[in-house]
Formats: C-alpha cells, sequence, structure tokens
C-alpha cells in the first residue's frame, strides 16, 4: 500500500468513526445498540478483548455511577425502569468502543494529512505532552533516588511546586528553541 | 467536567454546534492578532499543561468527572479568546487521542469549559484586581470551574426533560438539576480551590518571566 493509500485509508476510517458516533447518538432500540456493539469487537479483529477492556475502563466509573444512582433512586421510589437503564448503558458502552477502536486503528497524523495546519499542530502538542510526561517522570526518580526518608506531606507539595515550575521553565525553553530551529528551516513559513 | 458522548441529546449538541462554531470560527481570526510568533511556544507548552491537567480524571455521581481544567490559567496568561481556542483544541484532542470527552459533547464541554469558564476568569481578575491580585486571581479561578460546573450540571440535568421516549422514560442522561447540581458542585468546590492555588502558583511564575500576553 503507498503511502498516498494509507493517508486515504485513514481518512476514511476516520470520517467514518465521526459519521457513526453521530448515527448512534440517535439509536434508541437496546438490542441494535448491542448488535451494534457485538459487530465492533467482531470485525475489529485481534486484540478485541484489550479493546473492550480498554472502553471499559473510559466509560465503566461513569456508567456505573449512573447505574447504581439509578438503581437506589428506583429502589427508593418503588419503581426501577431498567429499559432506560439498559438504553443508557448500550449506547455508551458502544459509542466507547467506537471511540477506543478509532484510537487504537486510526493514524491521526495520517488522517490529517490533507490539512497541514492541522496535522502540525496535533505533532506539536502531542511533543508537549511527551515531554511534560518525561520530564515530571525524570524528576520524580531523581528525588526518590536522593531521598532516603519518607518526606512529608509539606514536603512534598513543596517539592511538587518547585519541580513543577522547573519543569515549565525547561519545557517553555525546549519549546522555544524546537519553534526556532523550525522557523529557520522554513517549516512554519506557510 | 467532561460530558462523555451519549449522555447528552442530539436535540442537546446540535444546537451547541450551530453556537459554537461561529464562535471558533471568530476565536481562530483574532488568535492571529492577540497571540504573537513569540508567544507561540509558550502557548503550545501551556495547551500541553491544561491537557495533562484535565486528563486526571474523577469519575463523580452527576454523570460527569472531576478534574483540573487549566482554561483559567491559558485565559489569565494568554487572553479568554485564545484560552477557548485553546482548549478546544485540548478537549478535541482527548476525543481523538485518549477517547475522553466526546465529539458530539465537544461544543457543549467547549462552550461551558473553554468560552464561559475563560470569560469568567478573566472578567473576574479585572474586577478583582484593584483590591488584591492573588486574591484575584484565585477568585477568579474558583468562581470560573465553579461557573463552568453548573453550566454542564445544568445541561446534564435538563436532559430527562427534553430527550424522553413516549412513555417519559429518559433516553439520555436519567437525572434532573436536582440530582446533578449538587453531584458536581459540591466536589468542584474543592477541586476548583486546589485549582486556584496551582494557577497562582503558574501565573506568579509566568509573570516573573514576563510569558503573560494578556493584558493585566
Amino acid at each position: 500500500m503507498t503511502i498516498t493509500q494509507l493517508r486515504v485509508q485513514h481518512r476514511h476510517r476516520l470520517l467514518a468513526w465521526l459519521i457513526s458516533v453521530v448515527v448512534v447518538t440517535f439509536v434508541h432500540h437496546v438490542p441494535t445498540l448491542l448488535v451494534g456493539s457485538a459487530l465492533v469487537l467482531l470485525v475489529s479483529g485481534s486484540g478485541r478483548t484489550r479493546l473492550a477492556w480498554q472502553a471499559l475502563r473510559t466509560v465503566g466509573p461513569v456508567l456505573l455511577l449512573i447505574s447504581s444512582g439509578w438503581l437506589v433512586m428506583g429502589a427508593l421510589s418503588g419503581d426501577v425502569n431498567a429499559q432506560a437503564l439498559l438504553l443508557i448503558n448500550a449506547r455508551v458502552a458502544l459509542l466507547a468502543l467506537l471511540t477506543t477502536w478509532m484510537v487504537r486503528d486510526v493514524n491521526l497524523a495520517q488522517a490529517l494529512s490533507a490539512w497541514p495546519a492541522a496535522q502540525r499542530w496535533l505533532i506539536i502538542v502531542r511533543g508537549q505532552i511527551r515531554l511534560f510526561r518525561r520530564l515530571a517522570s525524570d524528576h520524580r526518580l531523581a528525588r526518590r533516588s536522593r531521598s532516603s526518608v519518607r518526606p512529608t506531606l509539606r514536603q512534598r507539595y513543596l517539592g511538587a511546586a518547585a519541580v513543577s515550575l522547573a519543569a515549565l521553565d525547561k519545557a517553555v525553553h525546549n519549546a522555544e528553541t524546537v519553534t526556532q530551529a523550525m522557523r529557520s528551516r522554513g517549516a512554519l513559513h506557510d | 467536567m467532561h460530558i462523555p458522548d451519549g449522555l447528552i441529546s442530539p436535540q442537546t449538541y446540535l444546537p451547541a454546534y450551530a453556537v459554537a462554531a461561529p464562535l471558533w470560527w471568530w476565536a481562530g481570526r483574532r488568535f492571529g492578532a492577540q497571540v504573537g510568533d513569540a508567544a507561540l511556544p509558550r502557548l503550545a507548552v501551556f495547551t500541553a499543561l491544561a491537557f495533562l491537567l484535565s486528563t486526571l480524571m474523577l469519575p463523580l455521581p452527576g454523570g460527569t468527572s472531576g478534574h483540573a481544567l487549566g482554561v483559567a490559567l491559558l485565559a489569565l496568561c494568554f487572553g479568554a479568546n485564545t484560552a477557548f481556542l485553546a482548549y478546544t483544541l485540548v478537549l478535541l484532542l482527548q476525543a481523538l487521542v485518549l477517547g475522553a470527552g466526546g465529539i458530539t459533547s465537544l461544543p457543549v464541554n467547549s462552550l461551558a469549559m473553554g468560552l464561559v469558564g475563560a470569560w469568567t476568569a478573566v472578567l473576574l481578575f479585572r474586577l478583582l484586581r484593584g483590591i488584591h491580585p492573588a486574591f484575584a486571581v484565585i477568585a477568579a479561578v474558583w468562581l470560573s470551574v465553579m461557573v463552568s460546573a453548573t453550566l454542564v450540571a445544568l445541561v446534564l440535568g435538563v436532559q430527562p426533560l427534553i430527550a424522553q421516549a413516549p412513555d417519559g422514560t429518559p433516553r439520555y442522561f436519567p437525572f434532573g438539576a436536582a440530582i446533578t447540581l449538587p453531584a458536581i458542585l459540591i466536589p468542584h468546590a474543592v477541586i476548583a480551590a486546589a485549582e486556584a492555588a496551582l494557577t497562582l502558583l503558574v501565573w506568579r511564575h509566568a509573570r516573573r518571566r514576563q510569558w503573560l500576553v494578556a493584558a493585566q
């Protein structure tokens, strides 16, 4: 497959996800939503257990809270409406499965290749997020390796504040350096 | 306080898209004039910071989640329009990369947190900075988070009224405002206090480094 075909394929997948998410919000038939979820799991190929688990991790806590709240309220009023509960759970679960599948199988940078500004923004922000995570992890490990006793809560707060500001300085410096390097190579001239 | 996909009805998110789209376009048009070339890398860093702050989510009984936003920080450092646009991009990225929030709930989340949150923070800061700048930051951030949380709670709370089956059962989010308001506002009162302290720390640092783009 050529790179152009690959980009088109990812763009089509992204578009299909957008359309399917909107369509699902109009469906109020529980069996259709359940069949939809089963189809997603069937078609998504290998790694479907992991896909289902990731989707569950995303919306599971929210669904659990809504469902338990609904059941408690129903029990208190003596009228538990299971249909409404099933509909909400089935719809949110299908939407989460669709989104998790998209996140797994769509390369966003490829899908956005027709829009260079959006693609560039995506790459810059992703880079910054990765950089922040790396800085935070480096500082956490450095602090741990230099402390023989567990710090008090106050020391942890003060340490976290100092580290956060140092990480912010470093991240801004890195971002400015990278931007200047990109600009000097003509990357930001369009 | 993201609303995930599937909890709000098309009767809510379609009009929200109609309201948000021209505001995104307007904010985008003003973006270049408000944020100069030199401030762009800093905006990217602060946007990434807001992204990281809002990924640390705690599910709340109101059908949403509790987390710091970072939108008030963006607004106090770069102005309300830029914060609105940057936070919309944060929400979009969260939906597309992490599957958090959602594409149908994007305009509601963006208007409640990005637009209203940012403007509340900026206007309150301008109003109170004469008393004391640090107090103004803390009050502006706390109230901005609470106002956004109230809007999110109200949007969720009206769902049973505007999207019902013929027999009256809710088709989307099932709880009314009497439940969503306390369920979302009480935890957010604490979250907002922590976010206010964090924002004050970073805002002071940004002011010392002369990173602030927004008029102080």
